[in-house]
């Protein structure tokens, strides 16, 4: 579905993430962890076609492009949709949950009431009711609120979301309801995750691969099982084992 | 009895705040009275100088004979009008040059703060007499020169506000989204930074209002003899001490007038900012 | 070190800025600046000869394109040369120093009247919160910042010159002539001042160590005077602070309106006559003061709270 050679991101001039290289198959969930300040949100930031970005190759869908090291302005993944952390920053807090749903349908051009059909039945996809079309989001939950970014994102039919720590902001028993309703929906429609979170229960109970970074270089690059089991580098058996004490994989595992 | 000082907000003190109804009555009855009037605020009546109020002439008359009442019904056309003009171009001016300069950033940014900060450091009645001054007292000029000293605090204000909604992200998710600059900006940054500006703009044309009726008392803006409530303070000078009554009820207008917009302004913010 | 390196170079542009605006208003106003300074220099005369014109052109360089007559000006007034008036011949400088003392001292008394008021006023309203007195302080607070200052001292010539005959209404000079517009000028100080005030008084009554103090059984007076009175003064100092740019132009105000001699008189006679030396000179020293206030408070709170330095210059 999505495979990248050596992504390097830069800003102003310096390059702020190196060569990173990670593939991630149709429907499948990739995590991207690491600590603060390892480069996830700058990795981010390339993948949304915010920054600068040169890599050797760059396959999307059955679309190849290849190039030694080609600079682009970004790359700005086609049919992708997005979901950011706060959910109250996300949505504009002057219009009414449909309002924001129906933005993400804005480049296909639809007739507004199938625009409003299909925010509808996206409400009812992420256990919304439907009166929340009218609703603000100051009138929501911040649970609610994240659900709703969540149908925005799955309005637009893509086959790739990306997520950035669309949990920490909630509360632990909202984080569970939302980690399962994102991997039921990831199963039952067929959609590619990339969540970044810096969550290792959360990763070792739903993805499908981990993308481990650290200091602006990617450290490993490894199936789940793989990164749990064996992991390929120091730093990440140092992480596992850590986690691993503090009880955090159990708990999510528990919680699947 | 000790302090008891839980709650800092002045709200609660208040007695019966007026709010957007008062404003409305008190436009209503403006209109009516403009209506109903028998008097022709510009027609001098020489018998009936200086008249105190009585029933035909509720407020007197003035030095022509003229009935003050209807003056000042129709001095409100030329204070309230007037200055909703004045200060609705200088928002504009100051909304566009804020909104400018925070989508741009650095040199525009820097340049068009500097003018601001420039601008900022006339005070508004001295630049205001300066200005209408030196290119001739009149109703033009003072409306220039008020909006020459207005639009700054809009600018900064929008400013500001319009830095801190491109940081949010939802701005981030329009524009990955698709949507084109011009939408996002009157979808998400405008509803996000008007109602600050709107509570700036009621302030301001309170301050305005003061301002004009001020200016046109000193010589240097509306002048006599059209009907606005300074400018007829100016008129009655002379007769300060024969006929005080000239002098009071005009004054009594702006008093009313300025209070009434305060109060309402005060009671837009505190809903606002309930909504926020 | 950087920051300040960055609101010097803002400074330095901001002053440039202001003398640019100053002169271009004057040098674009309608009207020929010959004929006036020909009309002021031989007062009674109506035609002049276009040589006596031409001359004067040439003597003050009008002929001159406005870049160059900006940067003759500028060069002259940082070196001191301040020009002289049109009308007088006297030294701008001169005119400015003879009239700075009446506006200063009509400032001063009202602001120190002013402020006691403010301070009695908000203490009363924040002593008994809630009380007539709290919301009398409010009531005129509010009717203070609507009233027309020109009404107001209407209506004390009115009350106090015309109907009591205890002081006079117009003039300068005597002791008694500065009684109403003071109280003018200092009923608006008292208006603006006594809302922040009181806010700023609650606001340190709502600190933690209030509490703190009440349990050691400290007195409420002690509590007031020593405590939170000191932790209200630094905003109030601030927006005090920020207010005198609105005294000064208030004064000037009050003195037109009352035909004091003054700042405020020389600018609108000065004004009306075409006076332009005296004109720009005045413009400027009323913007430079406001950028001198604003700089002192600013790096007043840069040094008692370094978080400022790195913030925002401009508080809205």
């Amino acid at each position: 579905m999505l495979n990248i050679a050596k992504l390097s991101v830069s800003a102003a001039g310096r390059t702020l993430l190196h060569e990173v290289s990670f593939s991630v198959a149709a429907s499948e969930m990739l995590c991207v962890i690491g600590e603060s300040g390892a480069g996830k949100s700058t990795l981010l930031k390339g993948l949304m076609g915010l920054m600068p970005c040169r890599y050797e190759r760059f396959e999307h869908r059955s679309s190849a492009e290849e190039s030694a090291f080609a600079t682009t302005s970004g790359l700005g993944l086609p049919a992708c949709r997005y979901v950011m952390q706060d959910p109250l920053a996300a949505l504009n807090p002057k219009r009414s949950l449909g309002q924001s749903i129906c933005e993400s349908l804005y480049t296909q051009k639809l007739p507004a009431p199938e625009q409003r059909n299909r925010a509808l039945s996206a409400l009812e996809a992420v256990e919304l009711p439907v009166e929340f079309y009218d609703r603000l989001p100051k009138e929501v939950s911040l649970g609610q609120a994240q659900r709703a970014c969540l149908a925005r994102a799955l309005v637009a039919e893509p086959e790739l979301i990306i997520f950035d720590e669309p949990l920490s902001a909630l509360d632990a028993l909202v984080q569970k309801k939302i980690a399962l309703k994102m991997d039921q929906l990831r199963r039952e429609i067929g959609i590619t995750y990339i969540v970044v979170t810096h969550d290792l229960g959360f990763a070792a109970a739903y993805a499908d691969r981990i993308l481990l970074l650290r200091n602006g270089r990617m450290e490993t690059f490894q199936d789940k099982g793989d990164f749990f089991a064996n992991p390929a580098s120091a730093y990440a058996s140092d992480l596992v084992g850590a986690a691993q004490t503090l009880g955090a994989l159990n708990r999510m595992e528990a919680a699947e | 009895m000790s302090m008891s000082l839980s709650n800092p907000n002045v709200k609660q003190t208040i007695p019966a705040m007026p709010g957007t109804w008062t404003l409305m009555v008190f436009a209503l009855t403006l209109g009516a009275g403009m209506l109903m009037t028998p008097y022709d605020p510009t027609q001098a009546d020489f018998l009936n100088r200086l008249a105190t109020p009585s029933a035909l002439h509720w407020f007197g008359t003035d030095h022509l004979g003229r009935d003050i009442a209807t003056r000042v019904l129709y001095g409100s056309f030329w204070s309230l009008g007037l200055s909703l003009g004045v200060v609705s171009i200088g928002a504009a001016i100051g909304t566009i040059v804020g909104l400018v300069a925070a989508q741009n950033g650095r040199w525009v940014d820097m340049i068009l703060m500097r003018t601001t900060d420039s601008f900022f450091a006339f005070p508004e009645l001295i630049s205001a007499v300066t200005i209408a001054g030196l290119f001739g007292p009149s109703t033009m000029n003072l409306v220039l020169a008020l909006i020459v000293v207005s639009w700054m605090k809009f600018a900064r204000l929008v400013r500001s506000l319009a830095i801190s909604v491109v940081q949010q992200d939802y701005i981030l998710q329009a524009r990955l989204n698709g949507l084109p600059a011009w939408r996002v900006l009157w979808q998400h940054n405008l509803p996000n930074i008007l109602p600050g500006v709107f509570v700036l703009w009621t302030n301001s044309w309170s301050r305005t209002i003061l301002a004009i009726s001020g200016l046109s008392f000193l010589g240097f803006g509306v002048q006599p003899p059209n009907a606005e409530w300074g400018a007829m303070l100016l008129d009655g000078k002379a007769y300060l001490l024969t006929a005080p009554h000239i002098m009071i009820f005009p004054g009594l207008a702006v008093l009313f007038a300025v209070l009434t917009i305060n109060l309402t302004g005060d009671r837009w913010r505190d809903r606002l900012a309930d909504n926020i | 070190m950087n920051a300040l390196l960055t609101r010097l170079g803002g400074l330095v542009t901001v002053l440039f800025g202001i003398s640019f605006i100053t002169f271009a208003v004057t040098h674009f106003a309608p009207g020929d600046k010959a004929l006036a300074i020909a009309q002021a220099r031989y007062p009674g005369e109506m035609g002049f000869d276009a040589e006596i014109l031409e001359g004067i052109r040439d003597e003050f360089h009008l002929d001159r394109p406005f870049i160059s007559q900006y940067l003759h000006w500028l060069v002259d007034f940082l070196t001191g040369d301040f020009g002289r008036s049109y009308s007088s011949h006297s030294k701008v400088w001169d005119i400015f120093a003879g009239n700075l003392e009446e506006t200063f001292s009509l400032a001063i008394t009202a602001l120190t009247l002013g402020l006691a008021a403010a301070f009695l006023l908000a203490g009363l309203a924040v002593w008994r919160k809630g009380s007539l007195i709290d919301r009398f302080a409010i009531l005129l607070a509010s009717v203070g910042a609507a009233i027309p200052s020109f009404w107001l001292s209407i209506l004390l010539i009115l009350l106090f010159s015309a109907h009591l005959g205890w002081l006079p209404a117009y003039g300068t000079g005597t002791l008694a002539q500065l009684v109403l517009p003071t109280v003018t000028l200092a009923f608006w100080v008292m208006s603006s001042q006594t809302r922040l005030l009181r806010s700023f008084l609650l606001e340190a009554y709502d600190q933690p160590f209030v509490e703190t103090l009440r349990l050691r059984s400290v007195s409420e007076r002690e509590i007031f005077f020593s405590h939170v009175l000191r932790h209200a003064l630094s905003p109030a100092l601030t927006m005090i602070g920020l207010d005198l740019a609105g005294l000064i132009e208030g004064a000037v105000i009050v003195e037109i309106i009352f035909a004091r001699s003054g700042l405020g008189s020389l600018l609108a006679g000065s004004v009306l006559a075409r006076d332009l030396p005296v004109v720009v000179f005045l413009v400027m020293f009323f913007a430079l003061t406001y950028v001198l206030i604003n700089t002192v408070i600013d790096l007043v709170q840069t040094f008692t709270d370094p978080r400022h330095l790195a913030g925002e210059r401009n508080a809205v």
